[in-house]
């Protein structure tokens, strides 16, 4: 009879040890969290977390298996235990087991998490046994579809909108266009293109095209990170030019804006009319302007494509200009931007200090400017179909912000869901965009 | 200042974008055609078969050492005429030629054989990888009373038709997949099954070779059960064959394919052997 148990045993010994290789060959497309601790003698505990669902959504509640894996020779013992908050820290649900593992041995735990209305949250697994303490840190989502801003977009938001386009379309882009040799082994034309946007500042973006007579173009306008300098960007796809345009103080628009990173984000933040990204989004809309006075360029085919500030500005400058065809926002920042605080570090800590070093603005009036640069509420104007993409564990652009602007969006539209990534995507994000985007543009 | 490198990376993350996909040569197949694109597919093939399978599906020599050649040319063209629409049609020009110990010892016949006229809807596409087309083709007879060039019968097919591309590694492939169902309206005039199956793989990033393998075949019905080594004149047979194909793009417009093709398996229908090239010419007109 022990003879059998022992051959049980190990049996499932060895079929759990062969589903850890399994897993772990897997990890990399399964986003799988592996931790291990090693003693001197190159014993390790090896912890392993499966969420039960490939995008971190849960339609009701949540569940994951976490599996341990001890090589030590005698026991370990322990707690086993999961925290789980909202993106801003407050405490939701707690619980915690305890666990043995033999000598050589491994478990294998689930955890349900039930009860959460619909929301994302923080997912913290902690384990503390003999020679091992370890915090694997994740995020889940519960019914995204259902989350909506208690923050109503301002009643003037399209009129804020339509007059700064106005107040554009009174400065003249005097476009100063001059070819660019292109040092990528595609030979495409490049120009680079200066013209004048809103307030007069000269802006600079770079056209890239192929370099091939009597045939017309779609267009990808790529917008910018914060602060990211962006000169021509080349590739081989005959299809499609790209402007890369620099927003004002950024990269080669720098010009009269010429500050520290940190303090564009709040320059002129007192006065919405003069905010900073009232400028720049104008700057996005002469971009396409000058996209319009070229006829090797589809004015029809048209994609704004950014990620973070980059992600809102595609959003921006999609909904304030119908010009734009296709929208593709990854990571974008300042969604649902009353919501921010206690949620991220950035840009809120800027914000508040330039709010106590000026005695005629406060948070209140500070937000009731951001409403009109809001991610979610631009969302609501757009027409066009939008890929957004987000990272689960996104700090910057945290995944709750990011969902209630992409549910704010009536026209078509698809998100891509990065379960284990922060502030970015990943390439399977790039590869439906293109996808998306040929067959919207029939470029098949 | 971490921070500013995380946005960067973002940015740069994002702009990869288009550089992956590029069209590859698709002809014939379910992805939809580019509206405004003239697609033109001039080929030539050689069909050589010197045995058959009989109507138990045995395989054995053509009687009197007969021997079959075929030299085929086709001018095969699609228009994309919206994003939903495309029109298609393939002329085809044919050289028979039957020879055997016994006279007549070589008989010729040549001609236009069925143009075929269709029109291409684009059904739908799932995630923007697997795409779905329908196809109504008209078949014209351009001869009169020759059995060596077809039935000389009016038909018609419907085509369904499946395409999708993507990555094995970091290889692109693409596979076609298609059934059509075929009638032709005259006096014993068959019901076909015309099924075929295409997997691709191109050899390099920047699309410039690839190869690919396909199965085709033809399920053919009717009364008439009479064998003639003159596959054109059969209306009772059923085959399958087995192809390998190379392709090379010259340009962006130009591309040329080189297929060798071989029956594996009929009933009542010669064992035949093939040889195709193929041009392919894009040309954009919107």
């Amino acid at each position: 009879m022990n003879d059998a148990t022992n051959r049980v045993k190990n049996m499932m010994k060895n079929l759990f040890n062969s589903i850890l290789i399994i897993s772990s060959l897997l990890s990399g497309f399964a986003g799988i969290d592996r931790a291990n601790a090693q003693s001197a003698k190159g014993d390790s505990v090896v912890t392993q977390l499966d969420p039960h669902s490939s995008n971190g959504l849960f339609s009701s509640h949540a569940s994951y298996t976490f599996n341990v894996k001890s090589t030590f020779d005698y026991p370990e013992v322990g707690k086993l235990s999961y925290l789980v908050t909202t993106e801003a820290g407050k405490k939701v649900r707690a619980d915690s087991i305890h666990i043995k593992l033999g000598a050589k041995s491994s478990g294998s735990y689930n955890f349900e998490i039930p009860g959460v209305p619909p929301g994302f949250y923080k997912i913290n697994f902690m384990i503390n046994v003999t020679d091992y303490d370890d915090t694997t840190i994740r995020s889940f989502g519960v019914k995204p579809d259902k989350l909506r801003s208690p923050h109503a977009k301002p009643a003037d938001f399209e009129s804020f909108w339509h007059d700064a386009k106005s107040d554009l379309a009174k400065v003249k882009p005097e476009y100063k266009i001059t070819p660019v040799p292109d040092t990528t082994k595609f030979n495409r034309k490049v120009f680079k293109v200066e013209m004048k946007s809103l307030g007069g500042l000269t802006v600079t973006g770079f056209l890239s095209e192929p370099n091939l007579n009597n045939r017309k173009f779609a267009v990808l306008l790529a917008l910018p990170g914060y602060q990211v300098t962006l000169g021509p960007m080349s590739g081989p796809d005959p299809d499609m030019a790209i402007f890369t345009l620099n927003i004002r103080g950024s990269g080669y628009s720098k010009g009269k804006i010429d500050e520290r990173k940190e303090s564009w984000i709040i320059l002129s933040l007192e006065d919405k009319n003069k905010y900073i990204l009232r400028g720049a989004i104008m700057d996005c809309v002469r971009a396409v302007d000058f996209i319009y006075t070229r006829k090797e360029l589809r004015q029809d085919n048209i994609i704004a494509a950014g990620g973070s500030l980059g992600g809102l500005l595609a959003l921006a400058t999609s909904s304030v200009d119908k010009r734009i065809s296709f929208c593709s926002a990854a990571n974008p920042i300042m969604c649902d931007v009353r919501n921010l605080v206690h949620e991220v570090d950035w840009p809120l800590i800027d914000i508040r200090k330039y709010v106590a070093t000026r005695p005629d603005l406060t948070m209140d009036k500070a937000f009731d400017n951001l409403d009109y640069f809001d991610g979610k509420n631009f969302a609501s104007d757009l027409e066009c179909p939008t890929l957004v993409g987000m990272g689960m564990l996104d700090n910057i652009a945290p995944p709750d912000h990011v969902y209630i602007a992409y549910n704010e969006i009536k026209a078509p539209k698809h998100i891509i869901i990065f379960r284990d990534l922060g502030h970015a995507v990943a390439r399977s994000y790039n590869v439906y965009e293109g996808r998306w985007m040929r067959d919207t543009f029939a470029l098949f | 200042m971490r921070l500013f490198t995380t946005f960067t990376k973002t940015l740069l993350a994002t702009l990869i974008l288009f550089t992956a996909f590029q069209n590859m040569a698709f002809a014939d197949g379910g992805f939809p055609v580019r509206p405004g694109r003239l697609l033109i597919s001039p080929s030539v093939s050689y069909f050589f078969a010197n045995s058959e399978w009989d109507s138990t599906g045995v395989k054995k020599p053509f009687p009197n050492a007969g021997k079959y050649n075929s030299v085929g040319v086709t001018l095969y063209a699609e228009y994309g005429i919206s994003r939903k629409w495309a029109a298609v049609v393939s002329l085809p020009y044919v050289y028979n030629n039957y020879s055997q110990s016994i006279d007549p010892k070589s008989t010729n016949t040549s001609g236009l054989s069925d143009m075929e006229t269709g029109i291409r809807y684009y059904l739908a596409n799932i995630d923007y990888i697997y795409y779905f087309s329908l196809q109504g083709t008209a078949i014209t007879p351009l001869y009169h009373d020759n059995p060596a060039l077809g039935y000389g019968e009016e038909g018609a097919e419907l085509k369904l038709a499946m395409s999708g591309s993507g990555y094995i590694g970091d290889k692109s492939i693409y596979f076609n997949a298609s059934d059509g169902l075929r009638q032709y309206f005259g006096a014993n005039g068959p019901w076909q099954d015309r099924y075929s199956g295409t997997f691709g793989l191109t050899l390099d990033e920047n699309f410039k070779n690839q190869v690919s393998i396909s199965a085709t075949g033809i399920i053919s019905q009717s009364d008439d059960k009479q064998f003639s080594p003159i596959v054109e004149a059969n209306k009772d047979y059923n085959f399958f064959e087995l192809s390998l194909s190379y392709g090379h793009t010259f340009t962006d417009q130009i591309s040329l394919f080189a297929t060798a093709g071989k029956f594996i398996t009929g009933y009542n229908t010669s064992d035949g052997t093939i040889f195709s090239l193929a041009f392919v010419y894009r040309l954009d007109y919107r």
